[in-house]
């Protein structure tokens, strides 16, 4: 049996209506283009490019490839909460955290610093390509919370005369690496300031290779290597050694707030397969559904799917008012969302998991993927710090 | 919007009820003060329109002020906003401004105060076990008299009114509902009541009323279908979830000022990660609690039910703060099982609202069926027996000793 996906195949209509907001329509989208593929590119650990060409030009409705990209730069001129609802919609359609996690790096990691550090020359280069799909932007997921792990990558000014930096050092976990035209890199100075660079793949002394972690394989990860890989001033993203209160915060935000997106719509879906699984099974000559343990699991499973819809969209929402990001409110709700997240994964297994040998592995996926999100934009050993330093008024 | 509580610099709301809050506790008394400083504040006006004399305060208000109350006094908040929010509510909602607005208006002023008398010596959670019984008075003037008791009763010690719940003594040929709510005067013979002592919220007046046969007049008995009931009975779901999630908040604050404060190896507390991580988890949890709280409240004020919602904020905020207060009470070490300190108070305040309107695993049931699984089915317990597994199995040998049955 292959689950079905009822809202997303029986009504069409309320997805592609005018009617329908960024959620229902990326959710129909990703539905029908991604999630037939799923669990083959699972699978396979492959990336399709056709199908990302085809989230990013799919008209009308959603600029999945830029969504927050400024409507006079050729993107989507979303807000931060509707760039929420349609990462959200990617996830819950696809059924694929993977694919979400390389969209949601692409259309707002890789994007938004440029959108905000950069000079209107960077904007204009990078910006309308990155939101038409063309250029796929990419950076190492060790860099998105700070400084909090030593910076792997080095910069020296280069010789006099050549002017601009070499770049030395390795970068694993980068997301999108195989496929991107460029990489936002943090890079540390000798005296300790860090600096972010656009790098962009042709760059002499750069090389990427592919590999990436256990989990989340439909995502397309490599490594980066540079040796004494030149970049010009005009690579320079921000201003120089200005990436901690430049690009790093923002990063940081854009991680917990962005990458824990799709685990809303993932969320939901779980919470639907466990009630259809629920309803379909017996134990001891009774239906499982008047079971008191199902009943309950099945109830705090909605409940945290709820409260961690609330508690993201409101930090998102925030970002918005265009007043300061809300560091420690975004640390909070990505500590919240990420344990949700292993909760519902566990508690919807439970009844949907390895011993079904049904549906279309979202179950199993989840699994894996859940800890790749409770392990990343730090995990909980920075998170906590970051939302305790605000309560005590250390740090 | 704000959706974290009232910071710590901005001028406490009801400082004199927050500063009496531990002597209130230990007497287990509301003291005159506390209610005077209420009427001032007009706390008790907020949830009604102007026509029923109240002021009409939109939903984020209310929320600031239920919240700012429970931070002060846990058991002031409970009997005023059980009084003013839950008893008047229903009585606008299931009576009628016309007939009732006499019971109201006093309710909002603060002259008088009202109990919600549902839950019985029996079962609380198992309204079929009710008994308590309305029937017509067979006096000359008519009206219905009421016989029964209700147990467990915020503000039953104290109240001036009762909206109580019993079932109708239907004569032939009356196809109403078999329920009604009667707004029972408890100034009258006829009523008892009495105290019971409690764990948590020791300031709120807790306990019984007997009735025997007190009177009822006619027009305030209004024959209500259950089911209907349900949806009055949410407010009381987003009072105790409310009161939890300000419970929370201040066991969190005490465990913040602890911890910059207390010493150990060397530095404070606050440097240690272990207590970092405590303060982390709560401060997501409480801001999650709070975000679906405020929805839940918007919701509700704005006429909807919001059943569902509020069952699942009244689970997870309730147990939330049982959790909440015991990591303070860790975090303070001896200081926080020691009697008169404010987190031994909230540590018993939070228990009490898991149980409070619907306990925990009832409300679960509920939301279950929420999520379309259906109802509740109840069977005795015996499918276990046949499946073989209440038997011990026979040696590894085998062999033909009598099969026994697990004791
Ligand atoms: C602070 C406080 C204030 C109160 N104020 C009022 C008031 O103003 N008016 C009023 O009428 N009552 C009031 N009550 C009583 C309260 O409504 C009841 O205590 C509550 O409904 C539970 O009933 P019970 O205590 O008899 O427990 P029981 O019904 O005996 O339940 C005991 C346990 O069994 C569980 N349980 C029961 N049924 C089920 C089920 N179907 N599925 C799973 N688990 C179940 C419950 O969750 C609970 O854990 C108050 C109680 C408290 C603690």
């Amino acid at each position: 049996m292959v689950l079905a996906q009822p809202e997303l195949r029986t009504d069409p209509e309320a997805a592609t209506g005018l009617g329908a907001g960024p959620l229902e329509r990326s959710r129909e989208l990703a539905g029908r283009l991604a999630w037939p593929t799923t669990a083959e590119r699972d699978r396979d650990r492959s990336w399709d490019p056709a199908l990302f060409a085809e989230l990013a030009r799919a008209e009308p409705g959603p600029s999945l490839a830029g969504p927050l990209v400024p409507a006079s730069l050729g993107g989507g001129g979303s807000t931060a909460a509707e760039g929420l609802a349609l990462l959200e919609g990617l996830a819950e359609g696809s059924r694929d955290p993977g694919l979400a996690l390389a969209v949601a790096v692409h259309a707002v990691l890789a994007t938004v610093p440029l959108r905000a550090h950069g000079t209107p020359r960077q904007r204009e280069r990078y910006l309308p390509r990155m939101a038409s799909g063309e250029w796929f932007g990419a950076l190492s997921l060790r860099q998105t919370h700070g400084g909090a792990v030593a910076p792997a990558v080095t910069a020296r000014p280069a010789p006099a005369g050549q002017g601009g930096w070499l770049l030395t050092g390795r970068l694993d976990l980068v997301a999108g690496a195989p496929v991107a035209h460029h990489f936002l890199v943090v890079a540390a100075h000798q005296g300790g300031g860090r600096t972010t660079f656009l790098v962009d793949r042709a760059t002499p002394g750069l090389l990427v290779t592919e590999g990436g972690p256990a989990a989340m394989h439909t995502c397309p990860w490599g490594h980066l290597l540079l040796d004494g890989a030149h970049v010009d001033d005009g690579s320079v993203l921000g201003t120089v050694e200005g990436a901690a209160a430049e690009v790093e915060p923002l990063l940081a935000v854009l991680d917990w707030v962005y990458c824990s997106a799709p685990w809303l719509g993932v969320m939901r879906a779980l919470a639907r397969d466990a009630l259809e699984a629920a309803r379909g099974r017996e134990l001891f000559g009774r239906p499982l559904t008047h079971d008191q343990a199902t009943r309950f699991a099945l109830a705090d499973l909605a409940t945290q799917v709820e409260l961690a819809e609330g508690l993201l969209r409101r930090t998102a929402s925030r970002l918005d008012d265009g007043g300061a990001l809300p560091l420690q409110d975004a640390a909070a709700a990505r500590l919240f969302v990420a344990d949700a997240a292993d909760r519902v994964t566990r508690a919807a297994a439970g009844l949907t998991g390895p011993l079904a040998g049904t549906g279309d592995g979202l179950a199993e996926r989840a699994h894996r993927d859940a800890l790749f999100l409770s392990r990343t934009g730090g995990g909980a050993q920075v998170l906590r710090p970051v939302v305790a330093a605000s309560m005590l008024g250390l740090g | 919007m704000n959706d974290r509580p009232r910071s710590e610099e901005s001028t406490p709301a009801f400082p004199g009820i927050a500063s009496r809050a531990a002597a209130t506790d230990a007497e287990g008394r509301i003291p005159a003060a506390n209610w005077d400083e209420l009427i001032d504040s007009g706390y008790l006006r907020l949830f009604h329109p102007a026509e029923a004399g109240g002021s009409g305060a939109d939903a984020d208000a209310q929320f600031d002020a239920m919240e700012a109350l429970a931070r002060a006094c846990s058991g002031t908040y409970w009997s005023a906003t059980v009084s003013a929010l839950l008893c008047g509510s229903l009585i606008a909602t299931y009576g009628s401004l016309r007939d009732h607005e006499q019971l109201l208006r006093p309710l909002l002023s603060g002259e008088r105060t009202a109990c919600f008398g549902i839950v019985e010596p029996t079962a609380g959670s198992d309204a079929s076990t009710y008994r308590t019984t309305v029937r017509p008075s067979g006096r000359p003037g008519g009206g219905y008299v009421i016989r029964g008791e209700k147990s467990r009763i915020t503000n039953a010690p104290t109240a001036d009114l009762s909206v109580t719940l019993a079932r109708r003594d239907k004569g032939p040929g009356d196809n109403g509902p078999d329920w009604c709510l009667a707004f029972v005067n408890l100034r009258q013979p006829g009523v008892q009541r009495y105290e019971t002592p409690h764990m948590g919220l020791r300031a709120m007046p807790w306990g019984g009323l007997v009735l025997s046969d007190a009177y009822v007049p006619e027009a305030d008995v209004v024959p209500v279908p259950f089911q209907a009931l349900s949806d009055g009975m949410t407010w009381g779901w987003l009072l105790v979830s409310i009161a939890a999630i300000a419970t929370a908040e201040a066991a969190l604050t005490a465990s913040v000022r602890h911890a910059q404060a207390r010493v150990s190896f060397g530095r404070a507390l606050a440097h240690m990660e272990g207590v970092q991580a405590q303060l982390a988890d709560s401060r997501a949890q409480l801001d999650a609690a709070r975000v679906l709280a405020r929805r839940a409240l918007r919701e509700r004020a704005s006429g909807s039910p919001a059943r569902q919602l509020i069952g699942m904020l009244k689970v997870y905020a309730t147990e939330l703060a049982v959790e909440i207060t015991q990591r303070a009470v860790q975090i303070h070490g001896a200081f926080g099982v020691t009697q008169g300190h404010e987190v031994e108070r909230h540590y018993r305040d939070a228990q009490m609202n898991v149980i409070g309107a619907f306990a925990s695993n009832r409300l679960r049931e509920q939301l279950a069926e929420g999520l379309g699984l259906g109802p509740a089915v109840y069977q005795p317990f015996d499918w276990l027996a046949p499946t073989g597994l209440r038997h011990h199995p026979v040696s590894l040998d085998g062999g033909t000793r009598a099969v026994q049955a697990v004791a």
